[in-house]
């Protein structure tokens, strides 16, 4: 019995031993499979993300080791987020951050780690979204949706995320700045979404333009407006914000990559060169022109700079939308 | 513990958490500017709740016969459950092999009072066997 | 392209020699994962991904479909044999499936399963086939307050699922509405009854409390009995051994109404397999002239839910290929895989990739019968797995429960969890309260949440909304007239007493 015992042991820790590849050389690089952390279940946003970064990793050779996607969903981000916090000193794991991650500690109490507790690394994609309508609607312009919203307050109806989601952040500046109001209606999935506006039971939605793009084409939906600074590519035609006349910012969406806290310096500037030659590849290049992303690399610091600044003018937005604050 | 007595308890339990239920409710948002809030639906149900197990209260109490429950096995089944939390702890501390291995070791010896050479035998066939099939051929992880 | 020379062609892109090997690794693939409770298709298939590069998208897609629907029949053998849900949506097999298992009829059970499941997977084919963009439309009709309906019908087959007590029924489910609200409120972001941590922010997963009252609370009451020997008969004759013609004669009705049902449903974006096969179970207990068998191993109770949560694949894959619209978490995989290949999911889809999709449809025929064929030899040999004795059974099944429910989502937090509800549903087993209605209310109670409050916002604040809108009233009434037939059955019975 013992011998079996033993035996059984002694396998187990042979076949633990030979996962164990020996440590690389000098400087810092990652020594055995790299782990990236996400907050969404497989088939989300920063999950697709997270694997075509990893596909691209490969075959760009940009990495000596594998990238492995782990998923940690729950609470919009405070559990990826605190799994991170808790791996403090770990040189072989990253994080990719979105918006709600910036967001999400502003409103909820139980989401404790900001982006500031965790090590910036990189900024990589700014999201830029459009204001669409159903074909059929009467509107042809964002103007005329807001005049018919001022006509009739509160009967217009937009479908979107949560109540701290980029999408009702537009609408709450364009209604601060122009005095119409409309109401507001979440739908906690993208498809959803999409079928309300379609099947007519709401009136515009803010989308990204990689999801529009094909009810577009099929003359299901009109684009109004786009919330970006300058005119995206696939989109030559359609005014943005400002020039349609609406004075506001064009809010981002954010992704990038954070690192758990305590990583030496030496640690950041190996990423921040990774991803900043990623972004220079072809591949990346494609990616970006096939989800109509904008390219929006920062380095850490200048990351950092734009976390304060987002951060403070988020709360200024969410507290005049009425939602509480905990942070 | 006759039935009348079981229903009585849990009856009680249920209308204790309704109550729960309903102060936490109360302190959020009934309605909110764009539409019902966070206390909305709690309430109702917390509410629902509360009537349904006083009813159920009620009916105990006024009920004529009672129906045993029988009770004989429960220590063991406790028993079992505080393994359980026991192999839990243990696969914090040691990895699910180790607590697993030690979980079924002790069901098969304390639970079903066989040999402990069977139990220590069956309790190590299972965790191999577990390690075996699930990190190294499908890639799924244990604790 | 019509449907007969879509159909040709179809076959002609499924029937090559690579495509056929991968829609048989798929449905193996499938059945595999489906009988493990816990690793589902979702996660699954995002493992695979980088591997279907390799492949032609064809060939990945039917591989991945494989998975899906091959996960379904899966589901179901656990569920029968151990009252383990391998799946979400074979929560409802445990009730009659393991009730039959109990009665020696493992077999019976097991063979049924296989064959609703083929019967309404061919039909969710068919479905999707001939009628996916015009019903595409249709369900756009659909919004939060048909939503709502649907589910507050769901919730009326409570009444069907009671059992001896209706007010410990109303009871459990309520408790499972408040464990559905437990977690972040999507629309206000307040969280609601997390106690302050952190893990339980996004409510606690669906399969952890199934698992635990259903697969632990059975083993635990199991436990309470010294006594050894088998865990549950071992079905002797081949008339345990395999579903009898008197078995199938039987299930004609559950047939036709699961695959019905279950494709339909499915094709809603939101409403998933669980649903379908609740609402399935309901109709045909409804419907059933022995509806006191249900719940102690009637087959139709077995073969109609089996049958739904088939059929439910097909209804799902048609808001995906004709709307880009994912309705369940598995085609939300899907679409991520489709735009990863470099397609684009939308209204243009399938008059764009007519091989794709035909080619898909075709394997689909095809992977169904290769499911048949893999698993009704395979049942008496499953019936087997009842032969071991429970000192080694019962660790098994609480390994597996384990492992099942760590490798969602990777928390120990979630183990103890799943221990919690298996004392709670020991306790539930003990003080006669049912389980089913506590897992409707979990599984209904948040989306019927959502979809209340988001109908208030369409309407201001008002309620009629759910009445005058058709779809929405008609699924009122519907469920109005279930809660009626408990009513109507006592007087009925006193109508019979009178009369004697």
């Amino acid at each position: 019995m013992k011998v079996r015992i033993v035996s059984a042991t002694a396998a187990a820790l042979l076949a633990l031993g030979g996962l164990h590849p020996p440590v690389q050389g000098q400087g810092f690089k990652p020594a055995r499979t790299v782990e990236a952390v996400v907050h969404t279940g497989p088939g989300g946003g920063s999950d697709v993300l997270a694997r075509a970064v990893a596909l691209m990793m490969e075959k760009e050779k940009l990495l000596p080791v594998r990238m492995q996607v782990v998923n940690k969903p729950g609470g919009n981000g405070a559990v990826a987020a605190a799994y991170l916090a808790e791996k403090k000193g770990d040189h072989n794991t990253i994080g990719f951050f979105t918006g709600v991650w910036l967001n999400n500690p502003l409103t909820s109490a139980e989401a404790k780690v900001t982006l500031r507790d965790l090590t910036p690394v990189a900024r990589l994609v700014l999201e830029p979204a459009v204001i669409a309508v159903k074909a059929d609607a009467p509107y042809k312009s964002l103007p005329d949706f807001i005049a018919a919203a001022k006509k009739s307050p509160g009967q217009l109806k937009q479908s979107g995320g949560s109540v701290t989601s980029r999408d009702n952040i537009v609408r709450q500046l364009l209604q601060k700045s122009t005095g119409a109001q409309w109401a507001y209606i979440s739908f906690p999935g993208g498809g959803e979404r999409i079928a309300a506006l379609l099947g007519g039971h709401v009136n515009m939605m803010v989308i990204e333009p990689a999801e529009a793009g094909e009810h577009i084409r099929a003359g299901n939906m009109r684009v109004l407006a786009q919330v970006a600074d300058k005119r995206l590519p696939g989109f030559p035609n359609v005014p943005t914000l400002k020039e349609a006349g609406f004075d506001i910012p064009a809010v981002p969406q954010v992704r990038g990559v954070v690192a758990p806290p305590a990583i030496p310096k030496e640690n950041v500037a190996y990423w921040e060169e990774v991803f900043h030659k990623l972004t220079k590849t072809a591949s990346w290049q494609k990616f970006l022109a096939d989800n109509q992303f904008e390219d929006g690399y920062q380095n850490a610091a200048e990351l950092t700079k734009f976390y304060d600044e987002f951060t403070g003018r988020m709360r200024g937005i969410l507290q005049e939308a009425g939602v509480k604050l905990v942070r | 513990m006759k039935a009348r007595n079981a229903d009585l308890w849990s009856g009680l339990a249920l209308a204790f958490l309704a109550a729960c239920i309903i102060v936490q409710a109360s302190r959020w948002d009934y309605a909110g500017p764009d539409g019902p809030g966070a206390g909305f639906f709690p309430l109702w149900y917390g509410i629902a709740m509360l009537v349904l197990s006083a009813v159920l209260v009620a009916s105990s109490l006024l009920r004529a016969q009672p129906e045993a429950v029988d009770w004989r096995g429960a220590g063991r089944a406790a028993a079992i459950s505080a393994a359980l939390a026991v192999a839990v702890v243990l696969f914090k501390l040691a990895g699910f092999a180790i607590g697993f291995a030690a979980l079924a070791f002790f069901i098969v010896w304390a639970m079903y009072r066989r040999p402990w050479p069977l139990a220590a035998a069956v309790a190590v066939g299972l965790a191999g066997g577990f390690y075996v099939l699930f990190p190294l051929l499908l890639g799924v992880n244990l604790p | 392209m019509d449907v007969l020379s879509g159909l040709m062609h179809g076959f002609a892109v499924a029937l090559q020699p690579a495509n056929l090997l991968w829609c048989f690794v798929g449905v193996v693939l499938g059945t595999v994962v489906g009988v493990m409770p816990g690793l589902g298709p979702p996660a699954t298939i995002a493992m695979l991904l980088p591997l279907t590069f390799l492949m032609n998208p064809a060939g990945a897609m039917i591989m991945l479909a494989g998975i899906y629907y091959g996960a379904k029949y899966g589901g179901s053998t656990t569920s029968i044999l151990l009252n383990v849900p391998g799946e979400s949506a074979s929560v409802v097999t445990c009730l009659d499936g393991y009730a039959m298992a109990r009665k020696g009829r493992a077999g019976a059970a097991l063979g049924i399963a296989a064959i609703a499941s083929f019967v309404a997977g061919t039909v969710g084919v068919v479905g999707l086939m001939l009628v996916a963009p015009p019903l595409a439309k249709v369900a756009l009709a659909f919004s939060a307050p048909e939503y709502f309906s649907l589910m507050a019908l769901g919730l009326a087959m409570v009444v069907l699922l009671a059992g001896r007590s209706m007010l410990k029924a109303l009871l459990a489910m309520l408790v499972g509405l408040w464990i559905a609200g437990i977690g972040t409120d999507p629309f206000s972001t307040t969280s609601r009854f997390t106690f302050g941590r952190l893990e339980l922010l996004s409510g606690i997963d669906f399969v952890v409390v199934a698992i635990g009252v259903f697969a632990l609370g059975e083993v635990l009451a199991c436990m309470e009995s010294r006594a050894e020997g088998h865990a549950l008969p071992v079905p002797k004759g081949l008339r345990n051994l395999l579903p009898t013609l008197q078995d199938l004669k039987d299930c004609r009705f559950a047939f036709v109404q699961g695959s019905v049902l279950g494709f339909l449903i499915g094709v809603l974006p939101g409403a998933g397999s669980t649903i379908a096969s609740f609402i399935s179970y309901g109709v045909e207990k409804a419907a059933s002239r022995r509806p006191e068998e249900f719940g102690k191993g009637a087959v139709e109770g077995v073969a109609a839910p089996e049958g739904a949560n088939n059929s439910e694949t097909g209804g799902a894959l048609v808001p995906l290929l004709t709307l880009g619209i994912p309705g369940s978490g598995t085609t939300a995989v899907l679409l991520a895989a489709l735009v990863l290949w470099g397609f684009k999911p939308g209204p243009l889809f399938i008059s764009e990739n007519p091989n794709l999709f035909w080619g898909l449809v075709a394997s689909m025929y095809i992977g169904n019968v290769m499911l048949l064929v893999l698993n009704l030899p395979l049942v008496p040999l499953f019936a087997q797995v009842l032969r071991t004795p429970g000192y080694v059974l019962y660790p098994v099944i609480i390994g597996i429960s384990i492992v099942g429910v760590y490798s969602v989502s990777g928390s120990l937090f979630d183990v103890s969890l799943v221990v919690a509800f298996g004392v709670l549903g020991y306790l539930m087993r003990k003080l006669d309260y049912p389980a089913a209605p506590l897992i409707l209310g979990l599984v209904l109670g948040g989306g019927m949440e959502r979809a209340l409050r988001q109908s208030l916002m369409m309407s201001q604040g008002d309620l009629a909304i759910l009445a005058t809108r058709p779809i929405s009233a008609a699924m009122l009434g519907l469920a109005a007239l279930i809660l009626l037939v408990p009513l109507f059955n006592k007087l009925n019975a006193w109508r019979l007493q009178a009369l004697e």
